[in-house]
């Protein structure tokens, strides 16, 4: 269970209505089933069912007599934590979908349906046609249109299924192309970004990989080692090491959210709008093309080399737009109707 | 039981928020304000007969509207030999309206594709929503098949206007904001009917109707700059079902309408990430350099991405995106010229 945002009020609510019908289904169950099947802890169970024992509807005289409650077999949770509900009020069923909870799935499913191996189009669109049937009020216009994963994502998710070992060529951040022999253990995305987690034979080390630059993708017949994978943080996807490079940056205080994967420390900064932030890269090269993709928002203050880099970095690139100038070809563009795929 | 209903003490929200829900599901004709304040638990533990109930009427406001929130379907009747009358309101709950629908049913299957785009929100209040669809959907008791293992994929949602403008296009209420248009000096104020807020390309956009314009425009929600404030009186009817469609309509024609031309260095990151990304084709012009052709929607963004390759792309048309690009190294090329005096100097424009 992710961690994810505070267990609140309507949380509450919607497991207490949620855990009735359910109750309601299975006999005798123990607190422990029920916490698995939730996906709850064995606490929150036994204080919704506490709950549940006690609560019902004002009833005839107003005045939530015994038979107007739920009730439960007390000794039964008491003494071994097994849940048999006896009474049951007003409520059997589940509850319907809040127009913003079906979207929130049906957009979800649009993302995962855009991804190569889940081009089974009509058992996701049968699926959100339930979902919008289930919503009481017509799902919120909120939708995610298809990504291009390319077919990379594929050929790594059966490799991580099967167990094997894969082989490719990576493009590093530094420029450097490498043949990598790779356990691949998880594939993560992050928005249009592909990420291969695994074990990197050449590093000796855990790695992450872009999708988007491994080419020559080749699956072997070797088995991967399980074991490494039990001491994989589940969440890692970047992390720091010793050797990083400490970078301070200037930038809009509305902007520090484009810097989140490189989790910036500190605070404050030297106007009311503009901040100051320390990063931590591995080298200069990630960081020279993330600050060129930030023109005139994000500006490397610390160390001087660093500001250097991402210089000389936009200065080649100008180089070669005063070249074509000089130049001022345009008589090698290709037509663009001839051109294949 | 009745010790219980005796005490006096605090009731927690969600405790009363549950025993309003039965009591509402558990009524034919509806209850009145005044049955719910003095009877329902959690309401009469603080009503006084006869007395002033304002702070707990207003209790009772927020909480329908939170069960609402949950798409529990409260409904108020007016009396039929008194309409109009807000006194005589009465307020219940139809179960057949609560209730999942019968004839609607998943498979194991289904449950754990369903799981996994739960999982695509790893924060915000997509996350939640999510959270609470799976909740109820527990309640089936279904057992989901076994998951896919080692796949994890996920969408962020950074925008601070995301939950404002979802939440007003929900409620049909008018919201105004500032935006800033590339190439303009200053944000201008937006007065907006949210219709749909789509992502594209990953980027998320906002679909709706321009006041000012009276007309329809997509916004980045990048954009926009400060706070989404709802404009107070101004509501609309949502237009329903569609509108994301539509939106996405709208980008996919810009998308394909638009095409770059640009030249990247073989073998860089430039040709390995991007020919395999938005790629209307590639063509081989000598050794060194690769024509790449590129759809885009927004000018502005692929410049973006763009300048960040720095030399390994040239970009050969349109003359706009060339030139944004130019300029977009320029200024970083100028903010990080000069040795900085560290902690004194102002950096950058």
């Amino acid at each position: 269970m992710s961690a994810g945002p505070a267990f609140g009020a309507s949380d509450k609510l919607t497991f207490l209505l949620s855990l009735v019908p359910f109750l309601m289904d299975h006999d005798r169950i123990s607190v422990t089933a029920v916490s698995e099947h939730f996906g709850v802890s064995s606490e929150r169970v036994r204080e919704a069912v506490n709950l549940i024992a006690i609560s019902g509807i004002p009833g005839e005289t107003s005045q939530y007599l015994h038979g107007d409650l739920f009730d439960i077999q007390w000794d039964e949770l008491e003494v071994n934590d097994l849940i048999v509900l006896t009474h049951l009020v007003a409520i059997d069923d589940s509850p319907r979908f809040s127009a913003r909870e079906a979207a929130a799935l049906i957009a979800g499913l649009q993302y995962l349906s855009s991804l190569p191996e889940n081009a089974d189009v009509d058992a996701i669109a049968s699926l959100m046609a339930k979902l919008t049937r289930s919503a009481s009020e017509a799902p919120s216009q909120v939708a995610v249109s298809g990504t291009d994963a390319g077919t990379t994502i594929a050929v790594v998710r059966a490799a991580v299924r099967d167990g094997v070992l894969i082989e490719f060529d990576y493009l590093s951040a530094r420029g450097e192309h490498e043949q990598r022999l790779v356990e691949p253990w998880r594939i993560q995305s992050v928005d249009r970004d592909w990420y291969l987690r695994g074990w990197c034979h050449l590093r000796e080390a855990a790695r992450t990989f872009r999708l988007d630059r491994m080419s020559g993708l080749h699956v072997t017949t070797q088995p991967s080692s399980p074991r490494r994978l039990e001491a994989e943080q589940p969440e890692a996807l970047f992390e720091g090491s010793a050797s990083d490079l400490e970078v301070t940056v200037e930038l809009p205080s509305a902007a520090v959210s484009l810097l989140a994967d490189y989790a910036p420390q500190g605070a404050g900064g030297r106007s009311a709008d503009r901040v100051g932030r320390t990063l931590r890269v591995a080298h200069y090269h990630g960081l020279k093309r993330l600050v060129a993709g930030l023109a005139g928002v994000v500006t490397v203050v610390a160390p001087v080399e660093a500001r250097v880099v991402v210089r000389d970095w936009a200065a080649a690139g100008i180089a070669r737009y005063d070249e074509l100038d000089a130049d001022n070809v345009d008589a090698d563009e290709p037509d663009p109707m001839i051109v294949g795929t | 039981m009745s010790s219980t209903t005796e005490k006096t003490s605090r009731v927690s929200v969600e405790e009363r928020l549950f025993s309003l829900v039965l009591a509402l599901i558990a009524t034919e004709i509806g209850l009145t304000k005044a049955d719910i304040l003095s009877t329902v638990q959690g309401y009469r533990q603080r009503y006084v007969p006869g007395g002033n109930n304002a702070s707990l009427e207003r209790q009772f406001e927020r909480d329908k509207d939170d069960i609402r929130e949950l798409g529990i379907p409260l409904e108020v009747v007016e009396p039929p030999d008194d309409p109009g009358s807000n006194h005589h309101l009465r307020y219940r709950i139809p179960k057949g309206l609560y209730d999942l629908p019968a004839d609607v049913s998943f498979t194991a299957d289904e449950l754990m594709l369903l799981k996994l785009a739960a999982t695509v929100w790893r924060e915000g209040s997509l996350s939640a929503e999510s959270r609470r669809a799976m909740t109820k959907l527990n309640a089936l008791g279904i057992d989901a098949s076994d998951p896919v293992l080692g796949y994890s994929p996920s969408l962020r949602v950074r925008e601070a206007s995301f939950e404002p403008l979802s939440k007003a296009m929900d409620r049909g209420q008018v919201v105004a904001f500032l935006y800033l248009k590339p190439g303009e000096a200053a944000p201008r104020r937006r007065q907006v009917e949210p219709r749909a807020v789509v992502l594209y390309d990953g980027r998320w956009h906002l679909f709706g109707t321009d006041r000012d314009a009276a007309a329809n425009r997509t916004f980045l929600l990048s954009r926009i700059a400060g706070p989404v404030v709802a404009v107070p009186g101004a509501t609309f009817v949502p237009p329903g079902e569609g509108q994301a469609q539509e939106a996405i309509g709208e980008l996919d024609a810009l998308w394909n309408a638009n095409i770059a031309s640009v030249s990247v260095q073989s073998g860089s990151d430039a040709a390995v990430r991007l020919s395999k990304r938005h790629s209307a084709g590639s063509v081989r012009l000598h050794e060194l350099d690769t024509a790449v052709y590129l759809h885009y929607t927004d000018l502005n963004v692929l410049a973006d991405e763009l300048a960040g390759f720095g030399p390994e792309v040239l970009v050969r048309s349109p003359a706009a995106l060339r030139s944004a690009v130019r300029s977009r190294l320029i200024a970083v090329r100028e903010s990080h010229t000069d040795a900085p005096t560290i902690g004194l100097t102002e950096e950058g424009e």
